[in-house]
């Protein structure tokens, strides 16, 4: 009796096995609609679900919503179908509540969700399967690697906007530093963002530029020894500022222009010698509502979307 | 199924089994395939070079370093006190008990903005250390502090349950035999619990190595004085996706070491009251 007890085991281990990888093989690949995966734990990370507009209808008067190829159909519309999922570099946080308003108001009905992490991380996502509909980069070089892999729709990769390097001081500038050669004074804590992180590249670049035109290699070795943290996305510098941790960090204008005031001392970088980021936006390919994604596109480069940067710091494109 | 001149198994006790069967397949095959898959994801070559990168080397022994010190402080402190509190009734005692707890519910990115809150040169504690020069953020002290914060509530929980089901009879036996207190805690309490406490010792050990978001908020990010294994694995998963590998392989690795060594050891039994 044992044995066939044991047979029997057998047999239905090995079909619960090919049951599991036929569910497997055909769960997968039939949805567009998948779901988004957000950053690991650990990095800040801001998920903002613009105000959504009650369900209307017949009132969408621009370009008409797609309904996304999915195994079921929907058979009317709904505004999650409007709903934008951008992965957008963190340095756009602070815009992002009023670049999601504004979307909402030209175009009624639609809303807008930011993924928001250092473009590196977001970039390994999307290169990992990540679903997207637009994405905002904050840096030439994953832009690139991303338009090579074929990720966004051709001819929709376009300038969102630039800019610049600026070292930031908390409110009380505890170090006493007043100009860009006291960042090498003993005893001072920098924090800049990780040399894969856009804002990272854009310091690294900045420094190196500073060194040779001003201030010498040694400037910039002393630079390196005083910093203590890389960070790995540009919110979390300015963080680590606001809180007083440090005595500078390196980010974008952005923030510290749009910070409240009171919140940064700041020192500027000479246009000179300074690194501009060149932001881009570009509809994915795998977006599964391209026709929405490239309305939101269209709000980001128009007028108003545009506005919304520069009130924040951003420079045009 | 099976050809055989015997009768048949009932079709329900077939059912079950093969219910039973997927089951445990299901929960085997979830938590063992990405592991697989991180090993399938590089070549031997490839894994053998990353560990000559410097910045590899550097986060497994900072890792390692710093996870060592952060067991032998919770031993050290931890044992005694778990000892004393399960031997004692004080006013308070629920709340220390329920304190103890805390760091496990508690988001380790929540932790680290604690620890930096309090320890950092703008905190309540941390100004004052800051005066006289001694800086506890964003050093490789920080990252044991961070450490010790989220990992001790494995081996508290562990000892205090254990003291909890000692029989107080050994412990009194060696008194009336005239062993001051401190003598009967070492050697007779330790003895008899060490099994179960070598346990919660590698599970505190384990957990201490994986520590990542109350890390990189209260000590940072710095290549070879608060960049840890984790840190390393997330911050080149852009960039190094090899090194993140690697890293992420090694940690598999001394995990499945930590594994089998907790289940060595808790086999052993506490003699019950």
């Amino acid at each position: 009796m044992t044995e066939r007890k044991h047979h029997l085991s057998i047999i239905c281990i090995v079909s619960a096995f090919l049951i599991m990888t036929a569910l497997l093989a055909g769960c997968t690949g039939t949805s567009s609609e998948q779901k988004v995966t957000g950053a690991p734990t650990g990095t800040p990370v801001v998920m903002y679900e613009a105000v959504t507009t009650p369900l209307r209808v017949a009132e969408v008067t621009t370009a008409p919503v797609t309904a996304p190829a999915t195994a079921t159909p929907k058979p009317e519309y709904t505004p999650a179908d409007g709903t934008v999922i951008a992965y957008t570099a963190a340095s756009l946080k602070g815009a992002s509540g009023k670049l999601a308003e504004g979307y909402a108001a030209m175009y009624p009905g639609r809303s807008v969700v930011f993924n928001l992490d250092g473009t590196q991380a977001l970039t390994t996502q999307v290169e990992n399967g990540a679903y997207a509909d637009v994405f905002i980069s904050a840096s030439p070089k994953y832009t690139k690697q991303l338009t090579s892999g074929k990720y966004f729709v051709d001819g929709t990769v376009k300038t969102l906007t630039t800019n610049y390097v600026i070292v930031i001081l908390p409110a009380k500038n505890p170090a006493g530093i007043t100009s860009l050669a006291d960042l090498a004074k003993p005893g001072v804590k920098i924090a800049r963002a990780a040399s894969t992180v856009p804002v990272g590249i854009a310091t690294d670049a900045a420094i190196g530029n500073l060194a040779s035109s001003t201030y010498g290699q040694a400037w910039n070795d002393s630079v390196n020894r005083n910093t203590v943290t890389y960070e790995t996305s540009e919110p979390s510098v300015a963080t680590k500022v606001a809180l007083g941790e440090v005595d500078a960090g390196f980010v974008y204008e952005s923030t510290s222009t749009a910070a409240k005031t009171g919140t940064y001392q700041s020192v500027t970088i000479p246009k000179s010698d300074n690194y501009l980021q060149t932001y881009s936006i570009a509809v994915m390919s795998g977006s599964g509502k391209k026709s929405a994604a490239k309305d939101f596109e269209n709000y980001m480069l128009s007028d108003a979307g545009q506005q919304v940067l520069l009130s924040y710091g951003f420079r045009p494109a | 199924m099976t050809p055989s001149s015997a009768p048949a198994r009932p079709l329900h006790s077939i059912i079950a089994t093969a219910g039973a069967s997927l089951l445990i397949l299901a929960v085997t095959l979830y938590l063992v395939l990405p592991i697989i898959a991180l090993f399938f994801r590089t070549t031997p070559e490839l894994f053998l070079a990353s560990l000559a990168n410097p910045e590899v080397t550097s986060a497994l022994l900072l890792s390692l370093a710093t996870s060592v010190i952060s067991l032998i402080i919770v031993i050290l402190v931890g044992t005694p006190f778990a000892y004393i509190h399960c031997r004692n009734t004080y006013p308070g005692k629920v709340i220390v008990d329920t304190v103890i707890d805390l760091p496990l519910v508690l988001p380790p990115a929540v932790a680290g903005m604690a620890l930096l809150v309090l320890y950092g040169r703008a905190g309540f504690i941390g100004q004052y250390a800051n005066i006289f020069g001694i800086s506890i953020a964003f050093t490789t002290l920080a990252v044991i502090m961070a450490q010790i914060f989220v990992a001790s509530p494995f081996y508290l929980r562990q000892a205090k349950s254990l003291f909890d089901q000692l029989d107080p009879a050994y412990e009194l036996t060696a008194r009336t035999l005239g062993a001051s207190p401190a003598r009967v805690f070492a050697t007779v309490v330790v003895p008899l619990t060490a099994g179960g406490l070598i346990s919660g010792a590698v599970m505190t050990f384990g957990r201490a190595l994986g520590e990542f978001g109350a890390t990189i908020m209260f000590a940072g990010n710095l290549p070879g004085v608060t960049q840890t294994m984790p840190l390393a694995v997330y911050v080149n998963m852009a960039g190094d996706f090899n090194a993140g590998l690697t890293i992420s392989i090694l940690l598999v690795l001394i995990s499945f070491a930590i594994m089998i060594a907790v289940r060595y050891y808790a086999k052993t039994e506490v003699p019950h009251a």
